[in-house]
């Protein structure tokens, strides 16, 4: 296996669990360090770090909630004094009340600004001080409710345009200093969260399985995802930058008579 | 003022209800929480008093008094009182 990442520390937010246990593991594979952070689920981290170490790399566990500054802070603090660096930082956790346009209040707007959007804005400004002399990469996670309307995903949609938006500023403005900057846009990914959203919008009947509409033929797994993030993190992809690369079988580009067909095996 | 007391105290602020209705027999559901209030909760009090409540345990709290009694026995343990 490629070890183009040896020697590399990478900090994953949320990555106890689904798409971000994914590209951690997929990135310690590549013989990168990694600090896996999680906010509610301790076990499903440390599970994550214990995968980790087995692959012969350093790994320390960070709990905290990325949608509060001073906890942000609190994790920057700690990987500059534990490692006084930083070479990759992605930008993966998310959270989001799945509610109607008209019903999305001010509290769960904040709740899901503050940790979609805000915490890649303040995430960014203190991993590129760690990334000084040095270089890095910055890698956020999206989906394509950045651009579709889906049911239940307003504020989640919204939060995920500003990301990046806010991508495509960071991308130029970091460029001077050798960071790459860029995101992942997947469609529905075979996750805990996925199971949540589904049940919630299958109980209005405002959604259909995700795995009927896939010109792929099957659901985009976290592996899929994980895969475009580490090129992103590579050399090969360093002349990449402030784009959202698009992971979705196909899904966003193909017209509605294509879409909910039966696939064949 | 007890742990229960602000506990009470936190919970009423986060989901904007009187806190009398707030027991140890209630439930979130009875004083009409959404789920991102009771993550607001966990989180405020894990917060107020130092500790950590995963939410594997926090699945298994059946009422107020569930999550007042996880508190109380990890207040002194691993936090701040």
């Amino acid at each position: 296996m490629s070890q183009s990442l040896r020697g590399k520390l990478a900090l994953i937010t949320g990555s106890g669990r689904g798409i971000g246990r994914a590209i951690a593991l997929k990135l310690a594979s590549e013989g990168a360090d990694i600090i896996v952070n999680f906010f509610r689920h301790r076990e499903a981290a440390e599970r994550t770090a214990k995968d980790i170490e087995a692959m012969g790399v350093k790994t320390e566990v960070i709990k905290a909630n990325v949608g509060d500054p001073a906890k942000i802070n609190e994790i920057f603090d700690t990987i500059a004094h534990d490692f006084g660096y930083l070479d990759i930082f992605i930008n993966n956790a998310a959270s989001g009340v799945g509610r109607p346009v008209m019903e999305v209040d001010l509290k769960a707007w904040e709740w899901t600004m503050d940790i979609n959007a805000r915490a890649l804005l303040l995430c960014a400004q203190r991993a590129a001080k760690l990334m000084e002399g040095r270089g890095g990469k910055i890698v956020s996670i999206s989906s394509l409710g950045s651009f579709l309307v889906l049911p239940g995903y307003a504020s989640v949609g919204v939060s995920k345009a500003a990301l990046e938006a806010l991508t495509r500023y960071l991308a130029i403005e970091l460029a001077p200093k050798n960071i790459c900057v860029n995101v992942v846009a997947a469609s529905a990914v075979e996750t805990e969260a996925l199971k949540i959203y589904i049940k919630e919008q299958s109980g209005l009947g405002k959604t259909k399985d995700p795995r009927q509409i896939t010109p792929a033929g099957r659901m985009v797994t976290p592996e899929d995802v994980a895969n475009v993030v580490a090129f992103l993190c590579g050399e090969e992809a360093f002349m990449i930058r402030g784009q959202t690369i698009i992971v979705d079988g196909g899904t966003s580009i193909a017209t509605p008579s294509l879409l909910g067909k039966e696939q064949s095996s | 003022m007890s742990i229960e007391e602000q506990i009470r105290n936190i919970v009423a602020d986060i989901v904007h209800c009187d806190k009398s209705i707030i027991t140890r027999e209630s439930t979130f559901k009875d004083i009409k929480a959404d789920s991102l209030d009771i993550v607001q909760a966990l989180v405020a009090v894990e917060d107020k008093f130092g500790i950590e409540i995963p939410d594997e345990e926090a699945q298994k709290f059946q009422s107020f008094g569930d999550f007042i009694a996880y508190v109380e026995n990890h207040v002194g343990q691993e936090g701040k009182v």
